[in-house]
């Protein structure tokens, strides 16, 4: 059954367990591909992941020169091939999210690989696992329309990588706002 | 037992040459499941993978779960004993030498017992800690009063969870921390949380809170700042520090006025009420409101909320409970649930939120100054009978009760007690009033200290002992529920590191107390005693047998048997502990915090943590990950006062009260209220938090008042810097 990266941002507590556990990935050195940013802490505590959405046609791949950017067959947009990739940094800029990192001594790109060494075999990848809040989730597609139908906006639209984000994305973004709609139990 | 609807079938994913141990987290109270991955040819633990299989946690971590690992083959352990000659260094991390564990030892036995021919037997004292399994604490009780025959044993729980077990003990009759289990907990309607910073301190609790929230359920939340549960709260109390008595208060004067009394439950099953119900009269909104300052339109609404509830829970923790009012809160706030019946049934209840991670197991069993194992008194004849005969000592051996924590310190400076064991505990940090501490620290005849890094108050020690992590040995904790699970070994000791019961039994043998001790060869020869010694107290552990736990997913105490599978709920049958079976409402006058702000101090100063640390930062402060997320305190400041003081975000400044000064950074938040600051309380030396608080002590559980105190703030020089 397939199942995608699910984010509820209106869930997120900012403990970035997410970061720690990135590094935790097989394959991964040790180093974390994705980012919490507070989003404006002067006033209140909310924070949000920024993670790869795994586009289905990614800008990253597109404007590499080198096609060190593979897209695997679940549809993860894979860390650049190390035999491939020049350096050049056009992926970071063409990412709408500056996902790409820069690995300076390697002269290397490298970024979520959705934890392809477990996803492949439909193991949750570490961040969604160890997500405290349920702000990342893995879920079946059904699970995933389950949420569509809870979270239906009094504006008639799912708020969901579209029509809000760029392009169709692998990855499914619940934006904040999602308790607005719900009818309190008494 | 218990798998909800969170509760996922997944594989693990096994990388080549490695293979997976299943334990917990050695940090806080939730214990949240993990897995360690060890390394098949080197034996050592190099990861982490998430244990799905776990029912209360799922496979969540928090950050500190994950890189928990990393504590184990550190850089920063201690490999060998190692022993100061020259005290004049105390205080300092300089003049020690490696030594042997039979030097140590030998140094240690003839210290301990020139100071006892001396002074006598209690000049000794052991200051122990609960971020360990219950054998260990179970032994080191044993350890102080039979093999050292010392009166003085108190414990860093007093500073944790002294407040919840005194005001629980009054009103339940028993100190259970949840009256239900956590799978319980998103199924609730309403979550009453005072005083958690659940966010950052129990962050794996989370999705059960957030999941009440979706079910249409609702979220009220009493904190003096915006934390991330108060920013998505139905109702946020932004109350003034140390006020909580009187919010309270309020809240159950409304209760009772609007109809929200559960009149048989509260005939049948209580006492007290109607004293309580005059009492609580005074409290109207308005006079509640001018108390603890907070709107008296949120307190009606927070009161219709839980009043209208059909099922509720009643979540507190340190906010509430470190004050010296603190037994008076917890008793305060568990109030509603008895006033209203939603207690001792399925998904309502009151909990406390356990700070370590076997704050509720390592309090139950004889390290607490009064306590010996299995919740037994030390002041009950009747007890200490039944403990005499199982340890084979005769009653007049038995020391009598000793002192608190905080009171040890005093007896120290007053030169009655002369000699400390410290272990799993950094009192050098998280003890209040440090600038008192720290010098009776400094005037000991004789320190030792076992711990696995050399902490800032292992700095004030003769001797160090080299202990172990928790990954290094095995054993139990009980976690935040209340449930036994099992902590497993994953890999040998580092170095000549060893077990704290090993260390107390080779120490009790050089003390000639060796037929006392000597049989205790294993973690299992010491679970085993220690399961039996608590049989026929109230915290009966002795049918959470090791496999009973690995069977069941854990095992609720009190479990008196093989056959008795444990109590995840409580008081399903209505009886309470106290002698007739019922539960005591509380009649509680209100009273003022002991420091109350003035024009010289006109600041309330509170503390707590934040997510990357772990209590004195001691382990915490070592992982390179959470060092970087948080590297030192800073101070939160609301915008308004930092345009009081002339002070801008990022800018240092002075923070001091009647006791102390520290510096730190100003952060600016509106997520704070503009009478109160807060400074995370994870750090050492001069950036201790605990410089400035006071150690006024609550009469019953005898915890300081860290949460509050009256401070001031000074804009420094720029010139001068
Ligand atoms: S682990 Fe989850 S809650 Fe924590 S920062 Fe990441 S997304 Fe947010
Ligand atoms: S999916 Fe894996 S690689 Fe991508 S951010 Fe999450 S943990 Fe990192
Ligand atoms: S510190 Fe507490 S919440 Fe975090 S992983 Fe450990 S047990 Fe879980």
């Amino acid at each position: 059954m397939k199942k995608r990266l699910y984010i509820e941002l209106e869930n997120c507590i900012g403990c970035r367990s997410c970061l720690a556990a990135c590094t935790q990935c097989g394959g991964h050195e040790e180093r974390n591909r994705n980012y919490v940013y507070d989003v404006n802490p002067l006033v209140s505590r909310q924070t949000m992941p920024l993670m790869c959405l795994h586009c289905v046609n990614p800008a990253c791949a597109r404007s590499c020169p080198a096609q060190a950017i593979q897209i695997h067959e679940t549809g993860a947009v894979l860390s650049a091939l190390v035999e491939k990739c020049i350096g050049c940094q056009n992926c970071t800029i063409a990412c709408p999210y500056g996902i790409p990192k820069f690995d300076e001594e390697q002269n290397l790109m490298y970024k979520c690989d959705l934890c392809i060494d477990r996803t492949k075999d439909g193991i949750p990848p570490m961040c969604a696992s160890v997500c405290p809040s349920n702000t990342l989730q893995w879920l079946t597609e059904e699970e995933i329309e389950q949420k569509q139908k809870q979270y239906n906006m009094s504006n008639g639209k799912w708020v969901t990588s579209q029509p809000y984000l760029e392009g169709e994305t692998n990855v499914k973004v619940n934006l904040p706002g999602i308790l607005q709609g719900i009818t309190k139990l008494y | 037992m218990q798998r909800d609807k969170f509760f996922k079938e997944i594989e693990n994913v096994y990388h080549p040459n490695e293979k997976l141990i299943k334990t917990h987290c050695s940090y806080c109270g939730m214990q949240c499941g993990m897995n360690l991955r060890v390394n098949t040819s080197t034996n050592k633990i190099i990861g982490v993978e998430p244990r799905y299989d776990w029912p209360v946690t799922v496979g969540k971590m928090c950050p500190k779960g994950v890189t928990a690992y990393q504590q184990t083959n550190h850089d920063d352990r201690l490999l060998k004993p190692l022993i100061r000659d020259d005290a004049s260094l105390k205080g300092t991390t300089k003049g020690f030498r490696e030594a042997s564990w039979d030097e140590a030892y030998d140094l240690i036995a003839k210290k301990f017992t020139e100071l006892q021919e001396n002074y006598g037997k209690d000049s000794l004292s052991v200051f122990s800690g609960v971020s360990m399994t219950n054998e260990k604490c179970y032994l080191t009780g044993k350890f102080a009063r039979v093999a050292l025959g010392t009166k003085y044993i108190d414990y860093n729980g007093r500073f944790c969870m002294s407040s919840a077990a005194g005001g629980f003990l009054r009103s339940l009759g028993v100190d259970r921390g949840s009256t239900l289990p956590w799978t319980d907990i998103h199924e609730t309607d309403c979550l009453f949380i005072a005083g958690s910073n659940t966010a950052e301190c129990h962050p794996t609790s989370i999705f059960r809170l957030w999941n009440v929230q979706e079910r249409g359920g609702y979220i009220i939340v009493v904190d003096p700042r915006e934390t991330p549960i108060a920013r998505r709260a139905d109702v946020h109390l932004d109350i003034r520090p140390g006020t909580d008595l009187a919010l309270a208060n309020g809240i159950l004067h409304l209760l009772i006025e609007n109809g929200f009394t559960d009149e048989q439950f509260v005939n049948n099953h209580t006492n007290g009420f109607e004293e309580t119900r005059e009492l609580v009269k005074e409290f109207t909104p308005e006079y509640t409101s001018e108390i603890t300052g907070v709107d008296p339109e949120k307190i009606i609404r927070a009161a219709e909320i839980y009043g209208k509830a059909p099922n509720a829970v009643v979540m507190f923790a340190r906010g509430i409970e470190q004050q010296h009012k603190g037994v008076d809160n917890v008793s305060a706030y568990t109030n509603m649930a008895l006033v209203t019946g939603k207690i001792g049934r399925p998904k309502s209840g009151v909990a406390t939120f356990t700070g370590q991670g076997n704050g509720q197991g390592g309090r139950e069993h004889g390290q607490k100054s009064d306590l010996l194992p299995g919740y037994r008194k030390i002041t009950n004849p009747e007890h200490v009978r039944e403990v005499c005969q199982f340890w084979g000592i005769s009653e007049d051996e038995m020391p009598k009760a000793g002192v608190s924590a905080y009171e040890l310190f005093e007896l120290m400076a007053k030169k009655e007690i002369r000699g400390l064991y410290l272990l799993c505990s950094n009192p050098a940090v998280s003890a209040p009033n440090l600038n008192f501490v720290r010098e009776t620290l400094k005037n000991l005849d004789f320190m030792v200290c076992a711990d696995f890094y050399l902490s800032e108050s292992a700095e004030f020690a003769d001797v160090i002992l080299p202990s172990v992590t928790w990954s290094e040995d095995e054993g139990t904790t009980t976690n935040l529920e209340g449930r036994i699970i099992k902590i497993n070994k994953a890999q040998e000791p580092v170095g000549e590191s060893k077990p704290d019961w090993q260390m107390q039994v080779e120490l009790a043998e050089r003390l000639g107390r060796g037929k006392y001790f000597s049989h205790l060869k294993t973690a299992r020869d010491v679970a085993d005693e220690f399961r039996a010694a608590s049989k026929g107290g109230y915290a009966d552990y002795y049918g959470a047998t090791w496999e009973k736990i690995e069977k069941q997913d854990g095992v609720f105490w009190p479990c008196k048997d093989e056959n008795d599978e444990g109590t995840p709920h409580m008081f399903l049958d209505k009886k309470f502990y106290h002698p007739d079976g019922k539960a005591k409402i509380c009649a509680l006058p209100y009273r003022k915090s002991a420091e109350e702000p003035d024009e010289t101090y006109p600041l309330r100063m509170t503390n707590g943590r934040v997510v990357y640390h772990y209590l004195s930062g001691n382990q915490t402060r070592r992982i390179p990950f959470l060092r970087d997320m948080c590297p030192e305190p800073f101070i939160e400041v609301h915008p308004q006062t930092a345009e009081k003081y002339k002070i801008s975000h990022e800018e240092e400044v002075r923070l001091y009260t009647r006791r102390g000064e520290a510096f730190y950074k100003v952060k600016i938040t509106e997520a704070i209220r503009p009478d109160t600051v807060f400074v995370p309380y994870h750090f050492g030396h001069e950036k201790s938090i605990n410089l400035l608080t006071i150690a006024a002590l609550d009469p019953m559980s005898r915890m300081p008042e860290f949460k509050v105190c009256a401070a001031q703030i000074e804009k420094l020089d720029r010139e001068k810097v």
